[in-house]
């Protein structure tokens, strides 16, 4: 079987409504409704328990929902399995392969699982930057080779909608930066991404659209720009590396500054003109500071904002 | 169901193998490694000696033409004690576990005996023994032998029950032949078994699993490739197993058709067994746990190290509900006493539980998340 794209002309590939998935008493998802456009990269934003991978693997067909209806590329995915993953790549959560096999094997073997006699084994292990280790073993990669890998596996059937659950949870920023280095690729070429994180700057950085979710239901849903624009009209001044006097300063001004760090203090400002005042105010104290930031709100931030609870563990802190 | 998927992952499980020494090495090295062991203990069952000291009292041309006698029997090593030693001491000295001690009166009474026809005219041998040793009792039950056949040649008549011996297989066959099917049973099982508990267990808790569920490889793709795996690793180290046996030992084995047979079984049976124990446990340390659970009673309990015959009553009705017992006694019908009828009964004993167990573990075996 050759393998390549069936493209179907339909504005979006997957359609989700009213999913809802309980696990005894514990409801994971409750009755989220969101589609996914062609060549677009969706993401699922949200801490872990949220229901990502839960919502994720319904659509990937390992799951089966409690109640509603889930489409993939035209096709009930409790009906159509088989049909389906012919047709997706998917990264699993916490992806791992067979110890003792060679990144090159590895490749040739989920291609015929595919039965697929033109993967371009060569090209997948260049779009993963993995040719200096393609005779490596499974077991002797790092965590982003063997992430990288794994999305290169979800490609060797040239699928048509590609999932990748978490694929930088557990690397360091450097193998973080690799790995979002592939999935722009993917992105450059128009692949639908749909895409699992709890990394505000991973959804910023890939995704078309962002769906917010917590506790299993979907809080906000847009372009990450549009989000931050409808959910945080504020500014964040960072103040680094400040004189112990600054803190009491900013506070008596009547705004609410926090620490970050022992040397440093945010600052939730209304209007652009605070930062004037503020920096007037320091001036005229004698107040030291080494540098300034402003910028505007983040995802994290309005995911704060819309659930009050951070994304990850020791956020609120830092952005309250 | 599709070859080209199947042979894929037959690939990667070999290749898996061959690079993970410590499953080549138990898989099969192992099992060589106890046929070397264990035929060499029992190749020279048949030529042990026993040795023990001899201390003369008497210390006369008759005395000494006993202690000749003794050595005449191939199955003594004897070495004397000087007379003057106190023999209990020094038994206890040197951890000896047998010192037979001759009178000193031992030529008169036997000259009082054999001349003069004094039936009070006798002697006792002493024996120094040390009843903690496991071999000192079938030394003293041998030398009681000797001693008997002296009091009836002395006797002067004929005896009246003469043993004689006429074996029921057509061969002669020694310990070896008989522990060699038990090795291939027991092989085949522990790899068919863990190979199953691993496959499906540990690549389950690793995720591996989940990432197929994504392919269109099916359940059935998995389960049959798997078989097919544990089935040609069986042959090989069946091979392996009857290659020493018959290089190194000689052995004297009949290899008909029966032999795949029963090989095919035991696998069908231990993977079906290792992927309902998989369903049962959850996690792969657990599911390993119970397969060792299992494995122990039937590698000890169903005649593969030493005859099912050995065991008390109760242990022997119990190994016959053991699946390994029918494989054991299948291959040995087959292999030694050519009994065709043993082996069909045996074959379809464990056939049908195979067959029973396998479908089970089909069905129990988990290839989607809840």
């Amino acid at each position: 079987m050759t393998c390549r794209a069936m493209t179907e002309d339909t504005e979006h590939v997957i359609h989700v409504e009213r999913l809802t998935k309980r696990y005894g008493d514990l409801l994971a998802v409750n009755d989220i409704s969101f589609t996914v456009r062609k060549g677009e990269v969706f993401a699922f934003l949200g801490p872990n328990g949220a229901g990502k991978t839960t919502t994720a693997e319904i659509i990937e067909t390992i799951r089966t929902p409690t109640s509603g209806t889930v489409s993939l590329l035209g096709m009930d995915v409790t009906k159509q399995k088989r049909n389906i993953v012919r047709r997706i790549g998917v990264l699993p959560q916490g992806f791992t392969s067979f110890d003792r096999i060679t990144v090159r094997e590895t490749i040739q073997y989920y291609s015929r699982l595919f039965n697929c006699r033109n993967t371009d084994v060569d090209g997948l292990i260049e779009l993963a930057n993995l040719r200096d280790r393609s005779k490596e073993q499974f077991t002797n990669l790092s965590g982003g080779l063997k992430q990288r890998l794994g999305i290169a596996i979800a490609l060797v059937n040239n699928p048509e909608v590609v999932f990748l659950d978490e694929p930088t949870t557990g690397l360091d920023p450097r193998a973080r930066r690799e790995v979002w280095d592939v999935l722009l690729g993917l992105k450059r070429k128009g692949k639908t991404v749909f895409l699992t994180t709890h990394y505000m700057e991973e959804a910023e950085l890939l995704a078309d659209t962002v769906a917010i979710i917590s506790k299993g239901s979907i809080v906000a849903m847009g372009s990450p720009m549009a989000l931050i624009e409808s959910n945080a009209h504020y500014l964040v001044l960072t103040l680094q590396s400040v004189h112990n006097t600054v803190f009491p300063i900013v506070q008596k001004m009547g705004f609410e500054p926090a620490h970050t760090n022992h040397k440093n203090i945010t600052v939730r400002l209304e209007h652009q003109d605070d930062v004037r005042t503020i920096l007037n105010a320091l001036k005229d104290a004698g107040a030291s500071f080494l540098s300034l930031d402003v910028r505007k709100p983040n995802l994290e931030e309005v995911f704060l904002k819309l659930t009050g609870a951070p994304l990850r563990e020791g956020l609120a802190e830092e952005v309250a | 169901m599709s070859l080209r998927v199947i042979g894929a992952n037959l690939i990667v499980s070999i290749k898996s193998f061959y690079r993970e020494k410590t499953a080549v090495f138990f898989t099969l090295a192992f099992p060589v490694l106890l046929i070397l062991v264990f035929g060499t203990i029992f190749m020279n069952q048949d030529n042990v000696r026993f040795d023990f000291r001899v201390q003369d009292l008497d210390q006369t041309d008759l005395s000494a033409e006993l202690v000749k006698t003794l050595e005449l029997n191939e199955k003594f090593t004897i070495t004397m004690v000087a007379p003057a030693i106190d023999a209990a001491q020094y038994a206890k000295n040197n951890k000896l576990n047998l010192v037979v001690v001759i009178p000193k009166d031992y030529e008169r009474s036997l000259i009082g005996r054999m001349t003069h026809n004094d039936p009070n005219a006798s002697v006792t041998i002493t024996y120094i023994y040390d009843p903690s040793s496991t071999s000192v009792s079938t030394k003293m039950q041998i030398l009681n032998s000797v001693f008997a056949e002296i009091n009836q040649r002395m006797s002067g008549k004929p005896p009246f029950i003469t043993p004689a011996e006429i074996s029921i297989l057509s061969r002669d066959y020694r310990f070896i032949d008989f522990f060699v099917p038990g090795i291939i049973a027991m092989t085949v099982m522990t790899a068919s078994l863990f190979g199953a508990v691993n496959v499906n267990a540990e690549l389950r808790q690793k995720g591996v699993i989940k990432k197929l569920s994504t392919t269109p490889i099916t359940r059935t793709d998995w389960i049959l490739s798997n078989v097919l795996y544990q089935f040609l690793l069986s042959v090989i180290s069946t091979i392996s197993i009857l290659l020493v046996s018959y290089a190194v030992f000689d052995v004297s084995l009949q290899l008909n058709s029966w032999l795949p047979v029963f090989v095919v079984l035991d696998v069908f049976a231990f993977v079906g067994i290792g992927m309902i124990l998989t369903r049962v446990a959850k996690e792969a340390e657990s599911a390993a746990a119970a397969a060792n659970a299992i494995m122990f009673p039937m590698m000890f309990l169903s005649g593969t190290f030493f005859p099912v015959e050995m065991m008390p009553g109760f242990l022997q009705k119990f190994s016959r509900i053991l699946p390994l017992y029918y494989v054991n006694e299948g291959l040995r019908a087959s292999m030694i006493f050519v009994d065709n009828m043993i082996a069909l009964r045996c074959s379809v004993i464990i056939g049908v539980f195979a067959a029973v167990v396998f479908v089970l573990g089909m069905m129990t075996t988990k290839w989607e998340e809840g």
